[in-house]
């Protein structure tokens, strides 16, 4: 019986990709395993090999016999575009539901309740959400014939990617009685996440595993002390690539300034991030990726798993990633069905430095937790803005730890008045301080793999392989180290140049703060009124990169004193900006610790730009120091009761300076401050910005 | 972790995991007894209906295919009902079943097949069955009854008695805060809102001193209905009850009082006093033993009086029961 409905697989297979098409090995092994003996089963192939083949096909065969149809849990949902239309061509219907497609539910739900659908993706954190289980799930009765949960390393704490919400997942799956198959497929997992996943969710889980290697691809490592050095690097060795690929960086601002230089000396090249710029439209940029009208994205790991284009001939990493997995996953996006690819690794100074702070702050600590749970268990509930006027802590660490207490079960959610509410639940809570250290170990050890591999000087697929456990690593005979050349690691020094007066020419933004942290003024509005807004502003450089970041650095913390350069570089960037009305007169944010610092460089750009400085804005009393208020409430706080005004405003346009921009809020209160004193249009200025590294 | 024979009640007794108003509704307690009864006589577990296809389920259980349809489609919902499960449980919501060993033993005993299949809780669940006192009335109370009130929870909490109430206002809240005032513990069996509840009593709920539970869906809202039905679950769980106010022939707490007394699940005190109101008269003729107002002796006695004067009370056969 079985062959005949293999047979029948195959047809299904071949009318999605083709009639020439056959079941690669383990494909149909997988699709038995689930939808005809309903087992659990785990599937470990490379990017590409066709696990998405495994769950519709099996989605198909189980519906057939007349069960629910499939709930698909993945953390990338906005990259399977593709692959649902790939499973149209068998009559599968697909519906998404995610934060970002809100306007789509009411109709997803209708399609649900009339039963006209197959398979229905949700992110984790749905599983959580009070409209998706009291609205949603009902409608489609509770029926699930198969659980499908992608990146199912995340299950496991010794994976390289740890997800909160893959603990709440494994819960549900104890709960789910052994007769519903589950299906889950990660392309990275080691023998030990094999194991613990194994241990998790049952040892009569069917493991399903693949070879690594890829044929095409050609490895090489490049070390290149500076920015400045590697940026260089991309200009003389891009060209070489046939085809389009991608330029990996660890930061927001990186994929930035790499775009910006390409740009500049004339690639087709966009940069794709999960930042905040709100013009970035991914779907666009991935399209257009996809039909090679640009031909080279500098991305971070936004541009994740799942994104599939077959003829992706380079990946090259700006800088180091953390580990092993999330390095072979992004070298491994080049190459699949061209027949040379090449997978570049240049690294630098400043990679130790990003993966510590990654590190770092990858974990709220506790004392802010507790903080959290107190101020929680005082009341009924509260919105995130109340929770941030009580506790001491940065939006983004906030998000970390209230997810992090959810999963755990010491805080629940509900949705109130457009506004999600955080309540304590009775459960006990104590940090799992074990876990922590553990995930905290962990990445150190996957750091260190990556320096190994840097360093390496035997084949480099081969210590890939051997990381991830592949069954069977052999020498390749592709990468630079087997074949024993490769691409160049000397640079111009010309282009050198070049790139370092790039790198400090690169002026920054100010974004005007349009709306006060709430709970400031209880009795005003919480927007701005316009005529006291700041206009845009400018800084020189993001604190402590290469170009600029270093001096004032070492201006601030070493020498009590900004060097001429910074003062040369300043009256160029205002020249440059033009603002319009330009200012007449400048004016400083006033500091109690380096009362000289700020005051004697505006002095000196004063008479070098050629307009007045008075210095009318003074410290009433003495504040703590701006950035260890972490967050806008704070913040606010901290410089309304501490700014005032002494002597004449004069009613025109001002620039405002500052060395460090940390919130904001300084400069916002400031600007406030002297426009209802009568004061112009006022326009910050200041040497650096402070940057937290999302990606 | 919950067992497969409960997540098999759950399926087919609870509202968990399905819409308002569902096509297959879930079986009520008159529909699943027949079910478990067969069970047991083929030597059956509930977790079998989970792997019995449709078809057998209808021959070898005798049921209409209608019957058949409606069971095998809510047991189908097994994947919305770990969902939902894993997310009660995570804000302290757990579920029991009669298929549990940990289902309160008193419900067996004095309910037998009218034992809810599915309970829902909050807190310390062991508190359920421990010796208590019940205290029930209308949420309506006169200065004789609010003293009432907050003299037996006062005395439960003393005496390391529990007190059993409904967890409404009036009665219920007054008799409850007083006895974890005085450091003792609670039950408050709800017949609406347990999830808001949770949120309300964190405190109690997490030092261990008190417990919600209810047979209805942790979001339910409040019903007349519901209320009646859960008023006999205050009392059995109970040694004895004390009924502060009932009006005559009407209301739920007249319905509950004779109900008890017609079963003789527990003694029925009823607050005697002179400006007493005429459903307490009424228990009072029925059968009811009289409780003092005001209580001449110390509040730690109060159990031991309860206990000789129920004394003269005859005792109760017992009988086995179903999952």
């Amino acid at each position: 019986m079985n062959t005949d409905i293999k047979h029948h697989a195959l047809k299904l297979l071949r009318a999605m990709i083709g009639d020439n098409a056959d079941f690669r090995s383990g494909q149909w092994e997988a699709i038995e395993a689930v939808a005809i003996r309903r087992k659990r089963a785990l599937v470990v192939q490379r990017t590409g090999w066709g696990k998405s083949l495994v769950y519709f096909l099996a989605t198909k065969l189980l519906r057939e016999q007349g069960s629910g149809p499939t709930l698909l849990i993945s953390p990338l949902l906005s990259l399977m575009r593709n692959q649902i239309e790939m499973a149209a061509r068998i009559g599968i219907r697909a519906h998404t539901i995610h934060s970002a497609n809100r306007e789509e539910w009411d109709s997803v739900e209708v399609a649900l309740k009339e039963n006209a659908f197959d398979v229905l993706l949700i992110s984790p954190e749905r599983l959580n959400n009070e409209r998706f289980l009291e609205s949603v799930l009902p409608s489609m009765a509770g029926r699930i014939g198969l659980f499908v949960v992608d990146e199912a390393h995340c299950i496991s704490d010794w994976g390289h990617d740890f997800r909160p919400d893959y603990r709440r997942i494994v819960r549900i799956l104890k709960l789910l009685p052994k007769s519903v198959p589950v299906l889950g497929t990660t392309a990275t997992a080691n023998n030990r996440v094999v194991a613990d996943v194994q241990a998790q969710l049952g040892e009569d889980l069917l493991v399903l595993r693949g070879t690594l290697t890829r044929e095409s691809l050609r490895l090489q490592t490049i070390t290149l002390a500076n920015q400045s050095e590697r940026l260089a690097w991309l200009v003389e060795n891009l060209p070489k690539f046939s085809g389009s690929g991608i330029v990996y960086c660890l930061t927001v601002p990186d994929t930035e300034r790499v775009t910006g230089w390409l740009k500049q000396k004339g690639f087709s090249v966009e940069a794709y991030h999960a930042g905040d710029d709100q013009s970035l439209d991914r779907p666009a940029l991935e399209q257009a990726f996809l039909n090679n009208e640009v031909k080279i994205l500098v991305a971070t790991v936004a541009l994740g798993m799942g994104f599939d284009k077959p003829d992706i001939g380079f990946v090259i990493h700006f800088q180091r990633p953390g580990s092993v997995v999330a390095y072979y996953q992004q070298v491994g996006r080049a190459g699949r069905a061209v027949e040379r690819a090449y997978g570049i690794l240049l690294s630098g100074a400043e990679d130790d430095e990003i993966q510590d702070y990654f590190i770092q702050s990858a974990f709220p600590n506790v004392e802010t937790m507790n903080q959290i749970l107190v101020a929680l268990e005082k009341t009924e509930g509260l919105p995130i803005n109340d929770i941030l006027s009580r506790v001491n802590v940065s939006r983004s660490m906030l998000d970390k730890a209230l997810k992090l207490l959810e999963v755990d079960g010491a805080i629940g959610t509900t949705y109130e008045k457009h506004k999600t509410i955080y309540f304590r639940t009775p459960n006990p809570w104590q940090a799992d301080m074990e876990r922590i250290e553990h995930v905290t170990n962990q990445r150190r050890t996957e750091q260190a793999q990556m320096q190994e591999y840097m360093a390496h000087t035997g084949c480099l697929m081969e210590f890939l392989q051997r990381a991830l456990d592949d069954s069977n690593p052999q020498p390749c005979g592709r990468c630079a180290n087997c074949r024993g050349k490769g691409l160049p690691a000397k640079v111009s020094h010309e282009l050198v140049i070049e790139a370092e007066a790039y790198l400090k020419g690169a002026s920054i933004s100010i974004t005007p703060r349009h709306m006060l942290p709430s709970g400031i003024f209880p009795d005003h509005k919480r927007k701005i009124p316009p005529e006291l807004l700041n206009e845009t502003g400018r800084s020189l450089c993001y604190y402590g990169d290469a170009g600029w970041g270093t001096l004032v650095r070492t201006g601030k913390y070493e020498q009590n004193h900004f060097s001429d350069d910074l003062v040369e570089a300043a009256a160029h960037l205002i020249a440059d900006w033009k603002p319009e009305p330009f200012p007449v007169w400048m004016t400083a944010i006033p500091s109690r610790r380096h009362p000289e610092l700020v005051r004697r460089f505006c002095e000196r750009l004063s008479t070098r730009i050629g307009i007045p400085f008075k210095p009318v804005l003074i410290r009433v009393s003495d504040a703590p120091q701006q950035k260890t208020m972490q967050n806008s409430s704070m913040q606010a706080n901290n410089v309304i009761n501490t700014l005032g005004i002494s002597g004449d405003v004069s009613p025109n346009p001002v620039l405002l300076v500052d060395d460090i921009l940390d919130s904001g809020w300084t400069l916002t209160m400031a600007g406030w401050l002297l426009r209802s004193h009568g004061s112009g249009p006022v326009y910050p200025f200041t040497l650096a910005q402070a940057t937290a590294r999302n990606s | 972790m919950i067992s497969p024979d409960s997540q098999t009640l759950l399926l087919l007794c609870s509202q968990l995991g399905l819409p308002s108003e569902p096509e297959f509704s879930p079986l009520t307690l008159r529909e699943w007894n027949p079910l478990a009864r067969k069970l047991q006589a083929l030597s059956l577990r509930p977790a079998d209906l989970l792997d019995l296809p449709q078809a057998e389920l209808q021959t070898r259980f005798e049921v209409s295919t209608e019957h058949a349809t409606r069971v095998a489609r809510l047991l189908e919902r097994s994947g919305a009902l770990a969902i939902v499960l894993e997310r009660l449980n995570n804000l302290g919501i757990y579920a029991f079943t009669r298929a549990d060993k940990d289902y309160p033993e008193k419900y067996r005993q004095r309910l037998k097949d009218s034992a809810p299949a599915v309970l829902f809780y909050a807190g310390e669940k062991a508190l359920l069955g421990q010796p208590g006192i019940a205290v029930v009335g209308s949420r309506h109370l006169d200065e004789a009854g609010q003293d009432c009130a907050k003299f037996v929870g006062n005395a439960c909490g003393l005496s390391g008695q529990v007190l059993y109430s409904g967890g409404a206002r009036g009665v219920d809240t007054l008799s409850m805060e007083s006895a974890l005032e005085a450091r003792g513990t609670a039950v408050s069996v709800l017949a609406d809102s347990l999830e808001k509840q949770v949120k309300v009593q964190k405190e109690a709920l997490s030092r261990g001193d008190l417990c919600l539970v209810t047979p209805y869906s942790p979001n339910a809202g409040f019903s007349v209905g519901a209320a009646m039905g859960r008023n006999r679950l205050i009392y059995c769980l109970a040694d004895y009850a004390i009924v502060v106010a009932s009006d005559a022939e009407t209301g739920g707490t007249w319905a509950g009082a004779t109900e008890t007394l017609k079963n003789n699940w527990v003694p029925v005190f009823v607050l005697e006093h002179n400006a007493m109101p005429d459903g307490n008269k009424l228990l009072l003729q029925k059968g009811a033993l009289a409780f003092p107002h005001p209580f001449k002796d110390k509040p730690v006695k109060l159990s031991d009086w309860l206990k000789g004067k129920a004394a003269e009370l005859p005792a109760q056969p017992n009988q086995p029961s179903l999952f």
